[in-house]
């Protein structure tokens, strides 16, 4: 795949990830992590090559209907909805039946421990919990690949590896196939099958985690 | 604090603030202290006074609500910057606010008396409409002289201002919101119902509010297309001039008042509705 957005470029890349691997990719910064990862949400469109999701390729198909959960490194949420509106929105979006989503977000706020935070607005919340918020609302709608933009960055240091390990589990149990970005080695020891190195603006290092 | 650091600075910069905030207060005042209670009433005995308010709301409302259709959706691709031509759009958006609006006036009565377009809408439209319905044609046409020339004038000067304010709420609108939309299973238009609007909403009140204010009070391109003519196309600042031009000062004093107390009332709903984050 070649991709190119004003100065950067990403050339002759290519990464494959197994289905159901939580797949951890690193590299210096500046090197188009999260280039590729707005490349496989469909923000942004490949040059050349194609992006193959569960067999289909997916360069032809709009990013609304990729079913891919994508959380931001920003932690970005929609501040004019309390958190339990940001959660509901895929479901939302879905015409999914109001029962079913009260139960779907119930679910997953008792899962990332954020129920007490469901109908406060996103300005009162820390960088932590909106990072806990956008992932609620990545998965609420069992996505087939999740994108995780370092989204442990804006969790203190106390918590960051529990946090790590229910990430593990969490991708373990719903069998989502996840793409993680993380500079912390800690970090991707804990939740990766497999590691990628993204060296600078070059191809893609693959290589099995120890 | 930084405040007790720039208070000297702060103070030399409030003055210019300060002045132009004297001027248009003393300009009000000055106004409203000729009026009377006596002078109130006998302007508004005048039943001329009343259709012309009545039309000036209509009038005022109708355009505005014509501006907010075309301006929102114009506003945000203007602000995306998607379509190849965005920089010709722009640039054509800024003409009607930079030419004197008697020129637009103008341009509006050559272009529905002069072309064959324009005569269509004009007078073809009316004739063919009163063929359909059985009534009797009218002599005039709907914009020349007539209601619908007020509302063509008022929507092509409000909407070019209300553009530039609801494209700027579009620009302080964080866009990759909407990119994260669509990621979690939005269709544009869906982002754009859901997320985009919703977020911009103090932005398109300010432009309703500063459009309505603009077209409210917009006289000269009107008086030149639709004439002044009693209960057919008077307006409340037509009644000003009339007032004025009959020697009846007091009553243009009257009107005049009464347009900026509707104003203020209105700015200030307005801002009660956008509350904080009001941009008014």
């Amino acid at each position: 795949m070649c991709f190119e957005i004003g100065d950067f470029s990403l050339n002759n890349f290519s990464l494959e990830v197994k289905k159901g691997t939580y797949f951890v990719l690193t590299g210096a910064n500046g090197s188009g992590k999260t280039t590729l990862i707005k490349l496989i949400a469909g923000i942004y469109s490949p040059l050349s090559g194609g992006i193959t999701i569960n067999n289909v390729d997916v360069k032809k198909i709009p990013p609304w209907k990729r079913n891919i959960g994508y959380l931001p490194q920003e932690g970005l949420l929609f501040p004019n909805r309390t958190v339990k509106e940001n959660i509901q929105f895929p479901l939302e979006v879905r015409k999914i039946p109001k029962s079913e989503v009260i139960k779907e977000i119930n679910a997953v706020a008792e899962m990332l421990e954020i129920s007490e935070l469901l109908n406060r607005k996103p300005e009162g919340l820390s960088g932590g919990e909106k990072q806990k918020v956008c992932l609620a609302r990545a998965i609420v709608s069992k996505p087939d690949v999740l994108l995780l933009d370092e989204p442990v960055s804006a969790i203190d240091e106390k918590s960051k590896y529990a946090y790590c390990q229910k990430l593990k589990s969490l991708q373990r149990r719903l069998k989502i196939t996840t793409l993680h970005i993380s500079h912390n080695k800690t970090e991707t020891e804990l939740v990766a099958d497999e590691v990628g190195i993204m060296p600078e603006r070059k191809g893609v290092e693959t290589q099995l985690s120890s | 604090m930084l405040n007790n650091f720039t208070k000297k600075f702060d103070a030399v910069l409030t003055v210019p603030l300060v002045f132009y905030v004297v001027v248009i207060v003393g300009l009000i005042i000055s106004a409203t202290v000729k009026i009377t209670p006596d002078k109130v009433t006998s302007t508004f005995a005048n039943p001329a006074i009343w259709n012309s308010a009545l039309r000036s709301f209509t009038t005022s409302i109708i355009s505005t609500l014509l501006v907010v259709i075309v301006a929102v959706p114009a506003g945000y691709i203007l602000s995306r910057q998607r379509i190849k031509a965005a920089g010709f759009f722009d640039s054509i958006i800024d003409l009607p606010i930079v030419m004197p609006p008697l020129v637009i006036g103008l341009c509006i009565l050559i272009f529905f008396s002069s072309t064959n377009v324009g005569r269509f809408l004009d007078r073809g439209l009316a004739q063919w409409l009163a063929e359909l319905t059985g009534r009797k044609a009218s002599s005039s046409g709907f914009f020349i002289f007539n209601v619908g020339g007020i509302i063509a004038v008022q929507f092509v000067v409000g909407c070019a201002f209300a553009i530039r304010v609801i494209k700027s709420g579009f620009d302080e609108f964080d866009h990759r919101l909407e990119d994260l939309a669509m990621t979690l299973g939005a269709s544009p238009w869906k982002s754009f119902f859901k997320v985009s609007l919703p977020n911009t909403m103090p932005a398109i009140i300010a432009a309703l509010v500063i459009t309505w204010a603009r077209v409210f009070g917009l006289f000269g391109p009107i008086q030149l297309l639709c004439g002044t003519m009693r209960f057919k196309t008077e307006i409340l600042p037509t009644s000003i001039y009339l007032e004025y031009s009959i020697g009846n000062l007091n009553g243009a004093l009257v009107l005049g008042v009464f347009m900026i107390l509707t104003s203020i009332i209105t700015i200030a709903v307005f801002k009660q509705i956008g509350g904080n984050k009001s941009k008014i």
